[in-house]
């Protein structure tokens, strides 16, 4: 039997990488895959979190479950949006290059 | 205290409905409707009639009948109300800056004033939230509206850099958030704020170090929206690329949204925390980043050469007196907040009116240059300028000097003197670079070259401006008009200490 801490020590190993990722990554499409992670480290705890709780008899272990899935609805729409903005500058530019975007000075 | 029986509260949703609603014609009307002026008229309606109904359920929670539904996860109690009514107060006049500009800058595409009313929907719900998920899905449908508006000069780079930039800033800042709620999950058991907080107080709780480390997440998803320094390196790159109305809209309906939740979470489930061990750290986090958003915000609009880029660091600034009431959190905190918002939209609004009516087609020519001498060309905008500039430096009698003074006080009130007096120091720097812009119009000789455009302004641009500047006038002169409606009243949710 696997513990609740072994899947939270798991979650925050994906986090920071996809952390470290964000802030390293010069790609933008490998930025946001390392979102994504996040993302889905955060998920990873709320389902350990969520069987943990259940497990004590508290009827919010639901509610951790289903907090997932409004999260992965999140994600999702976050993909749209950004694909799209990715896309538009694309027909512009033709790189995802993060280092190319300083028209706006820092 | 604990409101009306139900789980689905249809008429809490009120507001926010009506917005979603309004926001589901204006797209349908975009597609066979070529009079862009109708769809902003429609869209103006529908955040009017969301605002009679948020207004109801502020009269309702000041005579103590305050609603809840959903089992006290979406309120409708006072700071819920008075934030609701900024937001759309910041949206109507958004929608006149967009309506009067956008035509001339070629950006009129019909989806604009939708996606201004979804964003502003998400910015209700985050306002109203008692519950981390309601807060997270109230954040994300307010920001993937903006990440669409602020790269909506689609041919343009600098917009196009703006959007790319807020968004991966901003899911990264997401991402923090959802960790955050996992966290607090993980130590709480729950979402929903009360809860929490019964949770963090149980005699045997021992999960400080889990739920502090989540709460600190949680403050840095909400302080990249709110753009606290060091999570505001967004903000002066995305106001600047993103088209002026836009960057007018995120300055304040986000900046409100933000705050309202911040607001809200940390007279709530942080409280509870601060009575725990390791009581001091949340506290301690959030004046350090406050007093840095005081210091960096204010020097770097010093710096600035561009009005634009100026405000921007003027709304980091503003984060900053904004935290104050957020780190007092109290009833005079929520209250000094309110009022704060409220000034700080309408003097807002007003600056970018002018600077929307200034700029060139292409969000170009934002230089000082081009105010300079304004007084005698264009003498109405030139004094919108100065009321809206002047207030938002803090110069008594306008609105932004009465907020200054409620938020500093309530600040004192809770021990935080040493911010307070970094807050009076800063604002004195504020006023150096509010009035180089107020002396160019009114001393300085228009200079040929950098003549602004002679362009008649347009009637809903003049109307915002108006509203916006008679509005900071009126607050300043009688703050009990809107202050006298948030300083007392029912707060559903707020975290009383036993000790």
């Amino acid at each position: 039997m696997v513990g609740t801490e072994a899947y939270v020590a798991l979650s925050a190993v994906l986090f920071t990488i996809g952390a470290v990722g964000v802030l390293t990554r010069r790609s933008a499409i490998m930025i946001f895959l390392c979102v994504e992670l996040m993302l889905n480290a955060a998920n990873l705890a709320i389902v350990a979190y969520a069987y943990q709780w259940a497990g004590t008899g508290l009827l919010t272990g639901i509610s951790g479950q289903t907090a997932v899935f409004i999260i992965l609805a999140v994600a999702a729409a976050e993909v749209a949006i950004g694909l799209g903005i990715l896309v538009a500058i694309f027909r512009n530019r033709a790189s995802t290059d993060v280092d190319a975007l300083s028209e706006v000075r820092l | 205290m604990i409101p009306a029986d139900g789980f689905i509260v249809w008429s809490v949703l009120a507001p926010a409905l009506t917005l979603l609603g309004f926001a589901g014609i204006t797209l349908l009307l975009a597609v066979f409707q070529s009079d862009r002026g109708f769809i902003a008229t429609v869209a103006l309606t529908g955040v009017v009639s969301a605002g009679v109904f948020a207004l109801n359920l502020l009269m309702q929670a000041q005579g103590g009948l305050a609603e809840a539904g959903f089992g006290l996860r979406y309120l409708a109690d006072v700071p819920a109300t008075a934030f609701t009514l900024v937001v759309l107060l910041g949206t109507a006049l958004a929608i006149l800056v967009a309506q009067g500009t956008l035509g001339r800058m070629g950006l009129d595409h019909p989806e604009y004033y939708p996606l201004v009313l979804l964003s502003a929907t998400g910015a209700i719900v985050m306002v109203s939230a008692g519950d981390l998920i309601t807060l997270l899905l109230g954040l994300e449908i307010m920001s993937l509206a903006v990440y669409a508006l602020a790269a909506w000069r689609t041919e343009a780079r600098q917009s196009q850099e703006a959007g790319l930039k807020y968004f991966l800033l901003g899911a990264f800042a997401s991402a923090l958030f959802i960790y955050g709620i996992a966290l607090t999950y993980g130590a709480g058991g729950h979402f929903d704020y009360a809860m929490l907080m019964a949770a963090f107080t149980q005699p045997g709780f021992e999960a400080h170090v889990t739920a502090l480390l989540g709460a600190v997440l949680i403050i840095a998803g909400l302080g990249f929206k709110a753009a606290l320094v060091p999570f505001h390196q967004w903000a002066p790159d995305v106001y600047t690329g993103a088209p002026t109305p836009v960057t007018a809209f995120m300055a304040v309906v986000v900046k409100a949204a933000a705050f309202g939740a911040l607001l809200r979470i940390a007279s709530t489930v942080f409280a509870s925390l601060e009575v725990g061990a390791l009581g001091a750290l949340l506290p301690g986090v959030l004046s350090v980043l406050i007093g840095a958003t005081l210091i960096v915000g204010n020097f770097g609009a010093l710096l600035q050469t561009g009005v634009k880029r100026m405000l921007a660091y003027s709304a980091v600034a503003h984060a900053g007196y904004l935290g104050l009431a957020v780190l007092a959190a109290d009833q005079a905190g929520m209250a000094a907040a309110a009022f704060y918002v409220a000034a700080y939209t309408l003097m807002s609004i007003g600056a970018f009116a002018v600077l929307s009516a200034l700029m060139d087609d292409d969000d170009g020519g934002d230089g000082i240059e081009r105010f300079a001498g304004l007084a005698r060309t264009r003498p109405w905008l030139a004094a919108g300028m100065a009321v809206s500039l002047l207030s938002l430096a803090g110069i008594p009698p306008l609105a932004g000097f009465v907020g200054k003074v409620l938020v500093i006080q309530a600040a004192i009130a809770t021990g935080h003197a040493a911010l307070a007096v970094l807050a009076i120091v800063t604002s004195v720097v504020a006023v150096v670079y509010y009035a180089r812009v107020v002396v160019a119009m009114y001393v300085r000789d228009p200079s040929g070259a950098a003549r602004t455009p002679e362009r008649r302004t347009a009637r809903p641009l003049g109307i915002a401006l108006g509203i916006a500047v008679v509005g900071t006038i009126v607050l300043g002169l009688v703050p009990g008009l809107w202050y006298g409606l948030v300083d007392h009243g029912q707060n559903l949710l707020v975290f009383v200490s036993l000790r």
